[in-house]
């Protein structure tokens, strides 16, 4: 049986496109872009995150489009972004210039600087708010005019040495490592790879590890990084050293003006995890000593549980355990990413007709031959 | 005079107003070769990660990008997010200090407006932060 060609369909997809926005519009509703990106945040972030493109503005515009289907917004996102050219790489970006807007941990009560809640739903009750119900922008005005009032009091009795380190707080790291409780590596410049301009292979390198995860899909890098500290592995529980949330400053080089300048070109909003794990580090006499081990996880915007699981997955990796599947870096690179899971499992609703009646062809051809004999 | 680094953080963050008055200031008086016009790209931004000390690519952030000549002199406008006026404004300011136009000389009283405004938002922005500062307490039988 050889490949038929055939075509039709086509006033059925207009018409089924037609549908999808009559749908969307019945109600005689339509929320802004500008609705989305400053009320569904968490959402915006997240989106940004797994599509790997900074930008609330084309985020909340993919979110309404992909009527807040969250896999639907990163696949246009990812589209957009292959539309545009890359002009530039950032100079390094280092996180202990993030002006900290929240910075918690939960191995150390104190902690310099001091633990800081920020805007967080840790602190609330699970419980439906009805008032929300009824809340409208002049509402939301009005508590916005309110709570500023408020912090423009209080600011007054804000003290210019205060202000004058541009929110920078000391990292707990560097006081464990100060220490020898922390391995202490060198600072590595070697390039990082990209996984967008080459493919990935196997054994990876940690910068290749580190990229997915952080555009990894938020619900699978959170159930891995689960399954890790349920049972697949490490017999103890992580503790969160230091999680924050805070801007980052980016700069950039030229040298359009012959000389190399950096410019400031703005700034993103981010979530850092360092994880402490028990691990064998390196002695003061180059002796193997029981130490604490480190995991890293950083993403764009307020993504705090996909951080800390990125911080246990990539140790998991870096340390790995016989037979502990998120240890495995086949298993955990190649599906967490969220065009390509989700792409994958979509294309099952394409048409199969060829491939199904050759399946079935071969099934009838099979059972005719047993019966014969 | 701030360094580039200076001027750009302070026009970004807290001078958008200002960098369009001062643009407007020079392009009232000089011509301006445009090499390139506002265009939006991507800068992927390379980060150094704490555990292991090492870099990687944390994803792109959306720019947009802007070239201009004054008297020989080019000027670079670059920005997140889609700001093609903001960009077209810093790429003029640019080129004026690069070419240490005269007029570069008499924005003193923007870049004080700039600081007190950047001193404000700070101080209101760390007072936020401090209202959410844990204060322990041990507690006693």
């Amino acid at each position: 049986m050889g490949y038929v060609a055939v075509q039709g369909g086509a006033e059925a997809i207009k018409e089924a496109n037609l549908l999808a926005e009559y749908n969307n519009c019945r109600a005689g509703r339509a929320i802004s872009v500008e609705d989305i990106r400053e009320n569904l945040k968490k959402m915006v972030d997240s989106v940004m995150s797994e599509s790997s493109l900074y930008s609330p503005e084309l985020a909340a515009l993919a979110i309404k489009q992909a009527q807040g289907d969250p896999a639907e917004a990163v696949f246009l996102l990812r589209a957009h972004r292959s539309t545009l050219p890359r002009l530039y790489f950032t100079t390094v970006t280092d996180t202990a210039h993030m002006r900290v807007e929240r910075r918690i941990s939960a191995a150390f009560k104190d902690i310099p600087g001091g633990q800081i809640l920020g805007d967080s739903p840790d602190y609330r009750h699970r419980l439906l708010d009805y008032a929300l119900c009824a809340q409208s922008p002049a509402d939301a005005q009005d508590f916005a005019r309110q709570y500023e009032a408020n912090i423009r009091e209080a600011s007054e009795r804000t003290s210019a040495e205060q202000s004058g380190n541009r929110g920078r707080l000391p990292k707990l790291v560097d006081f464990l490592r100060s220490q020898n409780l922390v391995s202490n590596p060198d600072l590595s410049d070697e390039p990082p790879h990209d996984i967008t301009t080459e493919p990935l292979v196997f054994p990876s390198a940690r910068s290749s590890r580190l990229q997915i995860l952080t555009r990894g899909m938020t619900g699978a890098v959170t159930a891995l990084g689960y399954a890790k500290i349920r049972g697949f592995g490490i017999s103890h529980h992580p503790n969160i050293g230091e999680l924050r949330v805070g801007s980052l400053p980016l700069h950039i080089l030229s040298d359009l003006s012959g000389a190399q300048e950096e410019y400031y070109i703005g700034e993103i909003e981010a979530t850092e995890a360092e994880i402490f794990m028990e691990a064998h580090c390196r002695g003061e006499e180059a002796e193997n000593v029981l130490g604490i081990g480190l995991g890293y996880g950083l993403c764009f915007g307020r993504n705090e549980t996909k951080a800390i699981a990125m911080g246990v997955l990539e140790h998991s990796m870096e340390n790995p355990g016989p037979g502990d599947p998120t240890s495995d870096e086949e298993f955990v690179l190649l599906h967490v990413d969220a065009v390509e899971s989700t792409g994958f499992v979509s294309h099952l609703k394409l048409p199969h007709y060829v491939t199904f009646r050759s399946k079935l062809d071969r099934i009838r051809n099979i059972r005719k031959e047993q019966s014969r004999v | 005079m701030h360094d580039c680094k200076e001027r750009t953080r302070l026009l970004i963050r807290c001078g958008n107003g200002e960098a369009l008055q001062m643009a407007n200031e020079i392009t009232e008086k000089y011509p301006i070769e445009w090499i390139s016009r506002p265009q939006e790209g991507l800068a992927m931004i390379k980060v150094r990660e704490t555990a292991g000390q090492t870099l990687f690519c944390l994803g792109e952030v959306l720019i947009t990008e802007a070239k201009a000549r004054i008297g020989g002199h080019i000027g670079l406008g670059v920005v997140t997010g889609s700001r093609p006026a903001l960009c077209e404004a810093l790429a003029v300011v640019d080129a004026a200090c690069r070419a240490e136009l005269p007029e570069t000389n008499r924005w003193d009283a923007y870049w004080a407006r700039i600081l007190e405004r950047e001193n404000t938002q700070d101080k209101m922005w760390l007072a936020i932060r401090e209202k959410t500062k844990v204060d322990f307490r041990t507690m006693k039988e």
